[in-house]
């Protein structure tokens, strides 16, 4: 077998969506274990700054980190069996199609909209984004052709590569960006992640400029995801189809079924050989047991894994390779409505963040293949920092419990879920360890892909969660700050977290920035406005035949450089996938 | 002809009553569907005119008028959870796939069982009554996601003969081939799961067929045993057997849910389902709606056939 560890970034995926948008990434929720639900934006996503390496000599370049992003965890489980070697020296063939298996139905394309999991999966191959991730999750131009700053990070220009078409053959001219940023901007459902952008004005055929209410620096990430995908301006907030710019483009797509997208013959990078591929039918397959089957059938060749299950039992199979995100990954957590009894005290939340013992959640659930969360951002994760979060201390939630039934009387809850019974099983654990302190909760469940809306509308008061895969802060920014409006899920207004993020975003300086994010994971820490599990590196992954290409290892951007790989939270690595015929 | 009139005046009465219980127990359930349609920040007129869209205004009498007047054309409106889609284009894709498996699993299970019962009954207590009434039981007991994993495992895994699910289905009539070959384990699970009922049904009553008079004469007249079974006995022994058949075809229309998720069918099933946890409203009146006048109908197709079974019920004798 052959274990090839990516970074996955995790989309974010959200799940649910909603999302976006801000800045987002990640994987699919839906992948992860368990997962369900959540959120996700696609709207961000990711990476780095400023213009192509070749045409940027301006600000643009400076605003790129000193370093490269952490990837120390990337390939840290390496193939034990033909090997990245081997794989590098498989000359790519054009043609076939394959079956995917996908965890999550799809409820739609509207790039305006909250976009459930299911459709960004989809998505992932019908489009691409106007900014990419290189291989060290900075970003570069992709679907544009340079992103220049003003010096003061105020005004962004971007400027279109020549020649580009939609799947309608319609021109992506700087017309087409400023509708499509525009009719973002204006979603009541996605807007706020964008809410910092001013105006928005197509300066010439080309180029679109934003003009921000703020500094912003790290702008260009938030391209990467759902605020970065081109539609053809005609089809902007339609639902049941997506005319994009990206290798495939969508033949079909049922509800509760799946999805078949057919090679673009126009892509625009087509003079590359790409895609590979002829045909991708993306298979809505709910059930692991068939899903599986189906995979050992080769009725699929490829599939998102529900979680650890898949790496155990694959990880000594030589006929199969399972290529799993080591970074970047999502995290499964409950929201806390901090609007609401009894989560508006302080005290309750601290009780319940003693109360679960993560490590054997972990251990139980997850073959201990994760690693304990106290905050969004990963150990490993060149942001992050320690914070005070509150550890599994039963004595210290029981004293807390105790005050706050003294004060104010019972403390009792309900956790929104989703009906996935795998996510439910964690859920009922961790409600029996807040039962041991005295607080009584109850599941209650909700509509498959209602998560994000639910969330949106505030009707919880808990809510088990998925997501936080961004590959920087930044794209975390709206779920978290007071700004974020509908996407501040727990509704916490803390002026450290809005400062720490603030600083973060405004600075280039990776010093300031770090500073920054600092403060706003010790804000985090401090205020409980989530009760954190684990950081879902580790049991994110794709399982796929060996025949299949691709998926794992990192592909091309337009300028020849390695880009991440799809299972690492590049989304848009379709036209690098081929098989062996 | 009376019969027909007055079956269908029944056909009527129960669509209107099964269809406006649905609706009323929808419109108590929770939440405005236009809202929710509507999205975040939707001012009152938008919602209005959402809600005017949906057919959801005016009173409950209103609107089950006006949704009638409507589902009649096959306009059952659009989906609330799939924006745009009408509930009737995801039936569209559903009801093929689900009467296609439902069609092939009767063949099949008619095919397997009636020879079988005819065998059984010829040598009850015999070697293939015995072998075929343990078969039978031991179906019985196994539940459709056991059989349906096994099947897979057994034809799909490991022979390879047949897909473990069905994907990108073509129609019969463009790649017979590929169609059947696709829909053929889960009908032989779902026809599996048929045929034990079947089977013991149509055995008993051939058994007590057998027993009556004008079977010891036509076996006097010296007629083969064969066409005694077939001509004489079969068809007098199939009332159950044929109401059996009727209530499952029109049990299955409904999807079975089971068989579609193991083997991937966008089906009936699976749509019901989704609808209903996803309070897609305006879908489950649709399903519903059609549910109601297949389960109807195939009732009074079960009548007729009683008729022509059994003369004595056509002449009211019976």
């Amino acid at each position: 077998m052959m274990l090839v560890s990516t970074r996955r970034h995790t989309l974010a995926i959200l799940v649910s969506g909603a999302l976006l948008a801000a800045a987002c990434s990640g994987s699919d929720s839906a992948d992860s274990p368990n997962a369900t639900e959540a959120p996700a934006t696609a709207a961000e996503a990711d990476p780095d700054s400023s213009e192509p390496a070749d045409t940027s000599d301006t600000a643009a370049q400076s605003t790129e980190p000193d370093e490269p992003a952490p990837l120390e965890d990337a390939d840290q489980l390496t193939s034990e069996g033909e090997g990245n070697a081997d794989l590098a020296s498989l000359e790519p063939v054009a043609g076939g199609e394959i079956t995917f298996g996908l965890t999550n139905d799809g409820t739609g394309f509207d790039t305006t909209g909250a976009i459930a999991p299911g459709s960004i999966r989809v998505i992932t191959a019908l489009n691409d984004s106007l900014v990419g991730l290189d291989a060290n999750a900075n970003w570069q131009p992709n679907l544009a052709e340079s992103l220049t700053p003003n010096d003061d990070f105020t005004s962004w220009t971007i400027t279109m590569r020549q020649g580009l078409l939609f799947h309608d053959g319609e021109p992506v001219d700087g017309e087409a960006v400023r509708a499509n940023l525009q009719a973002f901007k204006d979603s009541p459902i996605v807007g706020f992640a964008m809410a910092q952008i001013t105006t928005i004005t197509a300066v010439d055929e080309l180029s679109v400029r934003l003009d921000l209410s703020a500094p912003w620096a790290s702008l260009p990430y938030g391209l990467v995801g759902q605020p970065g995908w081109m539609v053809s301006p005609s089809t902007i907030g339609t639902n049941e189809t997506f005319t994009g710019t990206g290798p495939f483009m969508l033949e079909s797509w049922t509800p509760g079924d799946g999805a078949r997208v057919v090679r673009n013959p126009n892509y625009w990078r087509a003079d590359e050989g790409l895609p590979y591929l002829d045909a991708i039918n993306f298979k809505f397959l709910v059930d692991l047991t068939v899903k599986r089957q189906a995979f050992e059938a080769g009725d699929v060749q490829g599939y998102i894994s529900p979680g650890d299950e898949d790496i155990v039992d694959f990880l000594e199979d030589d006929e199969t390779d399972v290529w799993i995100g080591t970074a970047g990954a999502n995290e499964y957590l409950w929201l806390l409505n901090t609007t609401a009894p009894p989560f508006d005290d302080l005290r309750v939340r601290q009780a319940m963040a003693h109360a679960i013992d993560k490590q054997f959640i972990i251990d139980t659930f997850r073959s201990g293949l994760t690693i304990p969360a106290n905050g969004p951002l990963n150990p490993s994760d060149r942001w992050y920092t320690e914070n005070n979060y509150p550890q599994f201390d039963p004595a210290a939630a029981q004293a807390l419990v105790d005050e706050y039934e003294a004060e104010v009387g019972p403390i009792e809850f309900e956790l929104s879920i989703e009906p996935n019974a795998s996510v439910i099983e964690v859920a009922e654990v961790m409600m029996s360890f807040l039962t041991d302190v005295g607080i009584d909760g109850k599941i209650k469940e909700i509509g498959q892909g209602q998560s994000a809306l639910t969330a949106i509308q505030d009707d919880f008061q808990a809510f088990s969660w998925f997501q936080f895969g961004s590959p920087d802060p930044d794209g975390e920014y709206p779920f978290f700050h007071s700004s974020g409006g509908f996407l501040n899920w727990t509704n916490l207004v803390s002026a450290d977290i809005d400062a720490g993020l603030d600083a973060g975003r405004q600075n280039i300086d990776e010093a300031a920035r770090k500073a920054g994010y600092a403060q706003f994971l010790q804000a985090l820490g401090d205020e409980v406005p989530m009760i954190w599990v684990d950081h879902l590196n580790g049991v994110e992954a794709v399982v796929t035949l060996p025949e299949l290409h691709g998926i794992g290892t990192p592909g091309l951007l337009p300028d020849g450089s390695a880009s991440l790989a799809m299972t690492n939270g590049n989304f848009f690595a379709w036209p690098g996938v081929w098989i062996e015929q | 002809m009376l019969i027909f009139v007055q079956r269908l005046g029944r056909l009527v009465f129960v669509f209107f009553v099964v269809t406006f219980v649905t609706f009323f127990l929808l419109d108590q359930a929770p939440g405005d569907p236009a809202e929710r349609f509507a999205g975040l920040n939707a001012t009152p007129e938008v919602v209005e005119g959402i809600r005017a869209n949906l057919g959801l205004n005016g009173s409950l009498l209103e609107r089950y008028t006006r949704w009638l007047g409507n589902a009649v054309r096959f306009d059952f409106g659009d989906s609330i959870v799939t924006r745009g889609f009408s509930s009737w284009d995801l039936i569209r894709e559903s009801l093929p796939k689900t009467l296609e498996l439902m069609v092939l699993a009767e063949i099949m299970a008619i095919g397997m069982a009636v020879p079988l019962a005819l065998a059984s009954a010829r040598r009850p207590g015999g070697f293939i009554d015995k072998a075929a009434s343990s078969t039978a039981f031991g179906l019985l007991a196994l539940p459709a996601f056991v059989l349906g994993i096994y099947m897979s495992f057994v034809f799909g895994v490991k022979l390879g003969w047949f897909p473990t699910i069905v994907d990108n289905l073509p129609g019969l009539n463009d790649d017979p081939l590929n169609n059947l070959r696709q829909m053929f384990l889960p009908s032989l699970t779902l026809a599996l799961n048929l045929v034990a009922v079947y089977l013991r049904l149509l055995r008993s009553d051939l058994i007590e067929t057998l027993q009556e008079d004008y079977v010891m004469l036509a076996q006097a007249r010296g007629l083969s045993e064969r066409r005694i079974m077939w001509r004489h006995v079969l068809r007098p022994s199939s009332l159950n057997f044929t109401t059996a058949v009727g209530l499952n075809i029109a049990g299955l229309i409904g999807g079975a849910f089971i068989i579609e998720v193991l083997f991937a069918i966008n089906g009936m099933g699976r749509l019901v389902i989704q609808s209903v946890i996803l309070e897609d409203f305006n879908v489950v009146a649709a399903v519903v709606a059609i549910l109601t006048v297949a389960y109807v109908m195939m009732n009074f197709l079960v009548d007729v056939l009683y008729s022509i079974l059994d003369p004595r019920i056509r002449h009211g004798a019976r």
